[in-house]
């Protein structure tokens, strides 16, 4: 994965209007499998607290 | 926005759309295999399913084809160990200017961007595109 990213982000480097935090969040997004994606889309809500219906709640979602 | 995020739409979402070819009237069909499979009904087209994600079953989607259109032109990726279609991003942005609430709106600029830069390249997210059938 590591290697697609890196060819993903030289790719992204010549994008104009991409500043270089876009250009890696985009970079790690592209070269990832679908899978890759889902679990690091599930992961970011799990560390934030908001995998869990009952648990956004708490956080004032609906 | 969850077939977004599996082509390579660096965003989130805390539901996932499912999309069934059933009329609306029998979303009871639906519930049942829900409830068979360990979930919990939160209302009629929306469950949590027994790991706690919440699905939202759609029974038509505005702004684009029928299901049996857009099925055809879905793509394809590999989750969980399944083969899933899921519709490309350039239906999903229709749908959304379509509907057009501010959180569809909302969505759109990344939705473009992410699908200029697969363009230029070709198309080629990492999904297949399946030849129709």
């Amino acid at each position: 994965m590591k290697k697609k990213f890196e060819i993903e982000l030289k790719r992204l480097k010549r994008e104009p209007g991409l500043d270089e935090h876009e250009r890696i969040l985009l970079a790690r997004s592209l070269s990832a499998t679908p899978q890759e994606r889902w679990d690091a889309h599930e992961n970011f809500l799990r560390s934030l607290g908001l995998f869990e219906h009952w648990k956004r709640k708490e956080f004032g979602f609906k | 926005m969850s077939a977004a995020i599996l082509q390579g739409v660096p965003a989130t979402t805390l539901d996932t759309d499912l999309w069934v070819d059933l009329p609306a009237r029998q979303y009871v069909r639906v519930l049942a295999v829900v409830q068979k499979l360990g979930g919990a009904i939160l209302a009629r087209t929306v469950v949590a399913l027994k790991d706690d994600s919440l699905v939202n079953f759609l029974y038509r989607i505005d702004g684009i084809g029928s299901f049996g259109e857009e099925f055809e032109l879905a793509k394809e990726v590999s989750l969980g160990g399944c083969r899933v279609r899921v519709l490309p991003i350039e239906r999903i942005i229709a749908s959304k200017r379509h509907v057009g609430r501010p959180k569809d709106i909302a969505h759109l600029p990344l939705l473009e961007q992410v699908l200029a830069l697969l363009s230029k390249r070709g198309g080629g997210s990492r999904t297949a595109k399946r030849g129709g059938g």
